[in-house]
């Protein structure tokens, strides 16, 4: 691996802006025994999926009448698209307010936010009772069209199979560009100039979707109606949940390449960090005004107050929301990798709590049953997070994903060929490495 | 000074005004039109009963308690009895559930004598939530205004019983091909043929009674006025709780401690789709975000698309999209 000169900053961190555009990982074994263990665990969540296809719901899960919903559609699908938003954030930054830095990690974004909706909507699909009557999504005069569930079950899947696809086939075509022969390598060239032509038209609604069934699973929960605890339920929770997702995507963001840049010994890059740092902070503070703001105007400020268990609860999952707003808003918080790295993963962690507390904790239906995930119930969400984490790790060992510098792609030689880079890489790569890994955080 | 814009450029121009002054205006004449009429509303705050709407009248207060009403409904729905507790012998369910769709309840004090009977079943709200949250329609109410469900429309997906603020609709989970179960008026079973519900054909006493709403509404009316202070709050529960409901309750005691929850006036579905129905009224707004979108990102492509040449030329690397 070609290893730049690291560039000091005025108060002497280490760090590079050289990230230009994705680079495959080359370097290292691709089945570590980490990536074993977690297509051990996605497999182990399949086959209880599986077999629960053939079985009612009930010796699956926990779930009852008085929680109908449980932590497959709450957590898997509510909470985890939320982390999966990022392709809507960046991308909304990018293309349509012109941040032109953050083109170089909307594939990380991309990828990511692909596994995430995928694997919830594969959760969706075993956790639905009569998924065999769904065809009914094809024929719109069947539709409540003002069903909040209606626009989440059409735009989930529409957004997922179409627009994210779409978005990510640029990724697949390379691949295929550099491993193929010469009659596919002329064919791909022809298809390349059309992607490009309709790009800018399909990314429109790439955006505008997810901002209605974003904006939606919030308004899923406004049926509830008093059965919300009345700190979260509020007709602005639409809103509040759409925000989230924006600031969950992009701390998200932030929080899987500096993870990915120090597991797979990549550079950092101080600009890009710092301007998705800097969007995370300012949506965080939009977040807390709105919520705020919400909470004086239903004149539930006292409640909010009360020191109780939902009081304190708020508070918790506001204090998580409100750290980052604050710590990042400072030069020196955005440019300490540690620091930015703790920050985005407090904001992640306070955005799902938002997302997720109003769905279970805060949901207090009249009739006094509980609920806890059952054991195959709780195997199953792990083997869905783990299925979409090890799809994670395989994409960004075959494809382009990672930003990287330009250099260290060699455009000529076949990157991607499994055998030769098993067997070239594996010895020798180990070293370098966490030599590599020391110095970019 | 000549005006540089190509004739291609002009009709651009024009569709995208055009396009995002439509979609602006398009959410205000919407309003407008069910704002004006209300009648066209659908979701009013406060819906009306229409002429014909039957009704549950459930007084407490007769009830003996004696579940007369339990068989009665099993048999006209082709329940199963529940025998979880009785250990086999007799019907004896803990509430609704996926083989209960009609149940009578006792309240006791645990210091007090103070006592109660009140029967559960589905309200049949003038305005459902379950109705307004069913995505492909499953449920719907029908005429008289009785709240049925499809199966051949459902995709179990549980909205309905989050959205119910009364708990009513069960799911089946113990089935492979579950159903929702829940009271439906008796309406394919014996509505249709002009027979009253089988509960309040069986009932002994009275304690629920059958009829057109306006008439049990003036009813119970008629009974509190009649003994001033004999019921709670001297009101009818489901007169206007979410809205206003098709079983309407007349208890000594608190409806809470009955179980029926503490509603607001307003239907659930008006405060679920106030926002959203005039933002999605003929996809509007989605379309105005993406008019504004589209002519930002168009703007920023062509500005990243002359960059990428460039790069390409002095790189000599493929930009990546």
């Amino acid at each position: 691996m070609n290893i730049t000169e690291p560039t000091q900053d005025k108060r002497g961190t280490t760090l590079i802006n050289h990230w230009q555009c994705g680079v495959p990982v080359t370097t290292g074994p691709v089945l570590t025994p980490f990536l074993l263990l977690l297509i051990g665990l996605a497999a182990l969540g399949l086959g209880l999926a599986v077999l629960r296809f053939f079985s009612p719901l009930g010796p699956f899960s926990a779930m009852n009448d008085v929680y109908a919903w449980g932590i497959w559609k709450t957590f898997n699908v509510m909470t985890l698209t939320a982390l999966g938003s990022g392709p809507l954030a960046l991308g909304i930054a990018a293309w349509v307010f012109n941040r032109q830095k953050l083109h170089v990690v909307m594939r990380t974004a991309l990828v990511s936010g692909f596994l995430f909706y995928a694997t919830g909507l594969i959760a969706l699909g075993f956790d639905v009772g009569r998924p065999w009557n769904f065809y009914s999504a094809l024929m719109p005069w069947r539709w409540n069209s003002e069903s909040a569930m209606l626009e989440i079950s059409i735009c989930m899947p529409l957004y997922c199979a179409v627009f994210l696809s779409f978005e990510i086939l640029p990724l697949i075509l390379e691949r295929v560009y550099y491993t193929a022969n010469d009659r596919s390598r002329a064919l791909l060239c022809r298809v390349a100039p059309i992607i490009r032509k309709v790009y800018p038209f399909v990314i429109i609604g790439a955006y505008v979707i997810p901002l209605m069934h974003q904006s939606s699973l919030g308004g899923l929960l406004l049926l509830a109606g008093t059965k919300i605890n009345p700190l979260w339920q509020s007709p602005v929770m639409p809103l509040l949940y759409l925000i989230a997702a924006v600031f969950c995507g992009l701390g998200f963001t932030i929080f899987l390449l500096m993870i990915v840049c120090l597991r797979y010994a990549r550079d950092l890059d101080a600009a890009v960090l710092a301007e998705l740092a800097n969007l995370l902070s300012g949506t965080c503070f939009v977040f807390l005004t709105i919520r705020v703001g919400d909470l004086i105007w239903r004149q539930q400020l006292l409640a909010a107050f009360a020191f109780d268990k939902m009081s304190l609860l708020f508070l918790f999952e506001s204090a998580m929301i409100l750290a980052p707003a604050l710590a990042l808003r400072f030069r020196r918080v955005r440019e300490t990798p540690r620091a930015l790295l703790n920050m985005s993963a407090v904001a992640c962690l306070g955005g799902m709590l938002y997302r997720f507390i109003p769905t279970s904790i805060a949901y207090q239906p009249l009739r006094s049953t509980a609920y806890f995930p059952s054991a195959p119930e709780l195997v199953m969400a792990a083997g869905y997070i783990a299925l979409g984490s090890a799809a994670f790790v395989l994409a960004v060992n075959y494809f382009a994903v990672l930003p990287g510098e330009a250099s260290a792609w060699d455009h000529a030689y076949r990157p991607f060929g499994w055998p030769r880079k098993a067997a070239q890489t594996s010895i020798a790569i180990q070293v370098p490495s966490t030599v590599a890994q020391e110095r970019a955080i | 000074m000549s005006v540089t814009l190509s004739r291609r450029q002009a009709f651009k121009a024009m569709i995208g005004l055009g396009g995002t002054v439509t979609s602006a205006l398009l959410p205000v004449t919407a309003h407008a039109a069910t704002g004006a009429g209300g009648k066209s509303e659908e979701h009013p705050a406060h819906p009306i009963a229409p002429a014909d709407a039957i009704a549950m009248l459930y007084d407490s207060t007769v009830c003996t308690g004696c579940k007369a009403c339990m068989p009665a409904c099993n048999e006209a729905n082709g329940l199963p009895t529940d025998t979880l507790l009785s250990g086999g012998i007799w019907d004896m369910p803990m509430g609704l559930n996926a083989k209960t769709k009609n149940i009578i309840e006792l309240y006791q004090d645990p210091q007090s004598d103070e006592f109660a009977f009140v029967k559960k079943q589905c309200m049949h709200c003038l305005d459902p939530a379950c109705v307004t949250g069913c995505p492909f329609g499953s449920l719907v109410k029908r005429d008289l205004g009785a709240v049925t469900w499809n199966s051949s429309l459902c995709i179990g997906c549980r909205y309905c019983e989050v959205a119910c603020p009364f708990e009513v609709p069960q799911f089946q989970w113990e089935n492979w091909n579950p159903k929702i179960v829940k009271c439906e008026f008796c309406y394919d079973q014996r509505l249709k043929e002009d027979m009253q519900p089988a509960c309040t054909a069986a009932c002994p006493t009275k304690a629920v009674i059958f009829g057109k709403r306006t008439d049990l509404l003036a009813e119970a009316k008629d009974r509190i006025a009649a003994t001033p202070d004999k019921y709670f709050e001297n009101r009818v529960y489901g007169e206007h709780e979410a809205g206003g409901t098709q079983v309407l309750y007349l208890s000594s005691v608190s409806f809470q401690k009955l179980g029926l929850p503490k509603l607001g006036t307003t239907s659930i579905g008006h405060y679920a789709t106030k926002v959203t129905s005039v933002i999605y009224k003929w996809l509007a707004g989605p379309a105005l975000v993406a008019g504004v979108f589209g002519f930002f990102i168009r703007r920023n492509w062509e500005r990243h698309e002359a960059e990428r040449h460039e790069h390409e030329e002095k790189t000599g690397f493929p930009d990546q999209l």
